[in-house]
């Protein structure tokens, strides 16, 4: 369990590293408006090219964006199937008939049971999706002998169409440019440029200070947590803790077993870490030094000014156009 | 053989796929009965693995480990859907070093029932085990109605071992059994240890740093040094003439005071005491 | 000059029995004093109210002339450092330079001195090659000894080791016990909790506690003379004084050989 990576940070030396991290998060916040505030095709494609132009700069590999956008994936596919199958407005692109019989329906289901069986084999599983669906859509389409169950259309509206790639280079753009952040930001930074950022809060009696300390103990304990948890498991595993069978009363008291270990330590752990801290006279509320200070440089300077600029020029553009 | 090693490894591997093996190349055989076995080495040499291999906790990366039979290897699930693991749990039963990872139930005996009943003993039957188990550990069945969290570090520790006998295993493996506890809590964990091996005529494996304790209860020792099974064999072996300097282990208190009161006496004892009677009647001699 | 007075100390949990009863010491400066008892004798619980992280049911605790209350305990805690027991639950910081760096933050040391500490200290613990590394990257030793770096960086009068080694291996446990021997040689004042007479042995003064009370206060020399204290305390006596114990009983006259026997249970 040595090898848990607390956040993303993957070290590096590109311009994105020798920056503040307050800078970033306020130029991060700057262009993800700017993004929603686009709305068109021609402006959001700029968007997305810009950012590209950033990773470049940077020295960010794509993969580890690609990487970034996997979990999202799923929740892509559905916006833009959604948003192609049921937007009806704008102007009719496309019809797509389909014709579903008995036969094609039972080549159908046994195409998707294949899709199931093969799909853990294989390297690119999307593209592997994809011509699944592919393929289905055109045999419903094409091939139909026998008896006709239904017949349903397929149309593809412009809306929809705008829509769905609207969503998709909004998303694809959000998270790169965040993955930028976590990628080249060290978490105690992170904690730091927030917590600067977060100081006005204590006009309303919120102490952003206290905010960022909870942050990077929770920080520091992750890993510890985590490698609890799993000897937790292992212990319970000895007594006989075993998941793929049982029934589901079993179960529920072998998730407690599981759960109660756990809030128990941390509790311990807690209590003993408060007295830790507070033999090291630390007094909440009160002010520190701190070691770490953030650095302000003429290129932080510049990001936010472009940032801003880029802000503003999108505002102006969408109110002319 | 109850337990079998046949050249086995296991690799730990890194979220970014580094590998750092933590056990290398470990042949071994332990038997269902009869032996008091301590498992020794620096902290990080591959103790705790190794025993978590013993109950099927984990599999090899390679090599091969043979549990009452059942066969144990990379991707066993994969290849044998019938391999059954969790039975292999009650037979070698594993008590971790925190009691703190194992307690939850709101009273002793129900925690104690908890091993068996995951095994399919019925709530009458595991309710005089953990009678058994609970007086087996020396505590009275005044704990049975108390709550697992309001103990002493020692009665936790005892409570958690309770848990694990009721199962009734064969083989019973502990974690650093003995660590954090004082003296007097440690001599009298070792007592019941050593009972439990004679009486109930069961293997018992411990992990531990304290050479005393190897040296005066054990009947077989294993040194892990760097991953690798470096010594097999009886603590006199071991601290006779075993290479125990360079794998950074103690010398026992007993072997220290006696090879001293040697040169101090200009004598050569002709055994080594296990106790201090035995060394106060060995000096006796020498003296008169 | 008494660094520590503690007066007719009680203290005893919300609903449960009396854990400490009666309590009467000094500890002088620059001295080195174990308290030594078993599991739930009390004596982790005395260096929690020393440092105000508990409140005295009744008595007086004076550090460096200041009695503790709600007013002083901010200054008695600047004078005082503890290493805890459980190596994880100390470690505040995420990486070892920010843990070493807590206390001093907390002390509002100037940024620039903050940093020239951490090397410095860093540095006496062997650790300066793992600033940047993280908790779950260090073993148990390694991470006391940051914690020990954290105390000394803040400069305190007096460090209490609550139990510090006894989580430890046996390499580990050598460790931390080479650097107490050192902190102590350079003029601060050492309290080692422990119910390891063999780390006891090497301390100016032994408190031997029992059930929440005093049983004996000595020196080292003194307390291993006390052979019915000994017996009466449930410690693990020294298998040298052992074996003493038993050829006093057998009648044998051998100063010589006896003298040896007293002094390696002095370790000397």
């Amino acid at each position: 369990m040595n090898n848990i990576i607390i956040g993303q940070y993957v070290p590096g030396d590109s311009f994105l590293y020798k920056m503040d991290p307050r800078s970033k998060i306020v130029a991060l916040i700057l262009l993800m408006v700017s993004t929603f505030i686009l709305q068109n095709v021609f402006h959001i494609l700029v968007m997305l090219s810009l950012v590209l132009i950033l990773l470049w700069a940077g020295g960010i590999p794509i993969g580890r964006i690609i990487r970034g956008l996997r979990p999202i994936m799923i929740l892509l596919t559905f916006t833009f199937t959604f948003q192609i199958l049921f937007v009806e407005t704008g102007s009719l692109l496309y019809t797509l008939p389909l014709t579903i019989s008995v036969y094609n329906l039972l080549i159908a289901i046994a195409l998707v049971v294949l899709y199931v069986l093969t799909r853990k084999r294989v390297r690119f599983r999307l593209f592997y999706f994809l011509a699944y669906v592919a393929g289905i859509l055109a045999l419903f389409n094409l091939f139909a002998p026998g008896d006709v169950l239904t017949s349903p259309v397929i149309n593809v509206y412009s809306d929809g169409v705008r829509g769905a790639f609207y969503i998709m280079i909004r998303l694809v753009i959000i998270v790169t440019l965040s993955t930028i952040l976590t990628l080249t930001t060290k978490p105690t930074d992170l904690t730091l440029g927030l917590e600067q950022l977060l100081k006005p809060l204590s006009l309303i009696k919120i102490s952003a200070e206290e905010i960022a300390l909870i942050i990077s103990i929770a920080l520091r304990y992750i890993p510890t947590l985590l490698d609890e948890a799993n000897k937790i498991m292992l212990a319970q595993a000895s007594r006989g803790v075993d998941f793929t069978e049982g029934k589901l009363k079993d179960k529920i008291m072998q998730i407690i077993s599981l759960l109660v270990p756990m809030f128990i330590i941390s509790f311990k752990r807690s209590d003993e870490l408060a007295n830790a801290m507070e033999a090291r006279n630390f007094v909440p509320g009160q002010y520190r030094t701190r070691l770490h200070v953030l650095s302000w440089q003429w290129i932080d300077t510049v990001v936010v000014i472009t940032s801003t600029l880029f802000i503003a020029g999108s505002i102006v553009v969408v109110i002319l156009t | 053989m109850a337990i079998k090693f046949e050249q086995v490894s296991y690799d730990y591997v890194g979220v970014d796929q580094t590998r750092y093996r933590a056990i290398s190349n470990i042949t071994l055989d332990i038997a269902e009965t009869g032996e008091f076995i301590t498992l020794i080495g620096e902290t990080g040499s591959g103790k705790s693995t190794l025993v978590q291999h013993m109950n099927a906790l984990m599999r090899p990366t390679e090599g091969e480990v043979t549990v009452y039979g059942v066969k144990i290897y990379k991707d066993v699930k994969k290849k044998n859907k019938n391999v059954k693991l969790n039975p292999l749990r009650q037979k070698v039963g594993l008590v971790f070093q925190f009691p703190e990872y194992q307690l939850f139930e709101e009273t002793v005996e129900r925690d104690i029932m908890f091993g068996p009943k995951n095994f399919g003993v019925s709530d009458a039957d595991a309710k005089v085990r953990a009678r058994q188990a609970l007086q087996a550990v020396g505590l009275d069945a005044s704990y049975l109605e108390r709550s697992p969290f309001n103990l002493s570090g020692g009665e936790k520790k005892r409570v958690s071992i309770a848990g694990i006998l009721a199962m009734e295993p064969d083989i019973l493996v502990l974690d650093e059994p003995t660590s954090g506890l004082d003296p007097k809590g440690r001599e009298a964990l070792l007592k019941l240890f050593t009972e439990i091996h004679r009486n109930l005529n069961k293997t018992v494996i411990i992990i531990t740093h304290d050479m005393n304790t190897v040296y005066e209860y054990a009947s077989r020792v294993l040194v892990m040094n760097k991953s690798e099974l470096v010594f097999d064999g009886t603590p006199d072996e071991l601290f006779l003439t075993g290479d125990f300097g360079s794998w950074n282990l103690e010398t026992p208190d007993m072997i220290d005071l006696t090879r001293k009161l040697e040169t101090k006496l200009g004598v050569t004892f002709h055994r080594l005491p296990k106790t201090v009677e035995d060394l106060h009647a060995m000096v006796l001699e020498v003296l008169s | 000059m008494n660094i520590i007075e503690i007066r007719d100390l009680h203290f005893h949990y919300v609903e449960q029995e009396q854990v400490l009863e009666d309590i009467n010491l000094t500890i002088e400066k620059g001295e080195w004093v174990s308290v030594l008892g078993h599991n739930g004798s009390g004596k982790s619980t005395l260096s929690q109210l020393i440092i105000g992280l508990l409140k005295a049911d009744q008595g007086e605790i004076i550090v460096d002339g200041l009695t503790l209350n709600e007013d002083t305990v901010y200054d008695i805690r600047k004078k005082i450092g503890i290493v805890f027991q459980n190596p994880d639950n100390q470690f505040v910081g995420v990486t070892v330079e920010d843990d070493i760096a807590f206390g001093m933050e907390n002390l509002c040391f100037p940024r620039e001195e903050i940093i020239r500490r951490i090397d410095e200290y860093s540095k006496r613990v062997r650790m300066n090659e793992y600033l940047k590394k993280e908790p779950h990257n260090l073993s148990g030793g390694q991470k006391q000894r940051v914690a020990i770096a954290g105390i000394l960086a803040m400069n305190t009068d007096i460090i209490i080791f609550d139990e510090a080694t006894s989580m430890l291996d046996p390499k580990g446990r050598d460790e931390i016990l080479d650097y107490i021997k050192e902190i102590n040689a350079q003029g601060v004042t050492v309290i080692t909790i422990t119910h390891d007479m063999k780390e006891a042995i090497h301390s100016d003064k032994i408190v031997i506690l029992k059930e929440g009370k005093i049983l004996k206060v000595g020196t080292p020399k003194e307390v291993l003379n006390d052979k019915a204290t000994l017996n009466a305390s449930n410690l693990e006596l020294l298998l040298p004084l052992k074996l003493m114990y038993q050829l006093e009983e057998s009648k044998i006259d051998n100063p010589d050989l006896k003298d040896y026997l007293w002094q390696l249970s002095l370790n000397r």
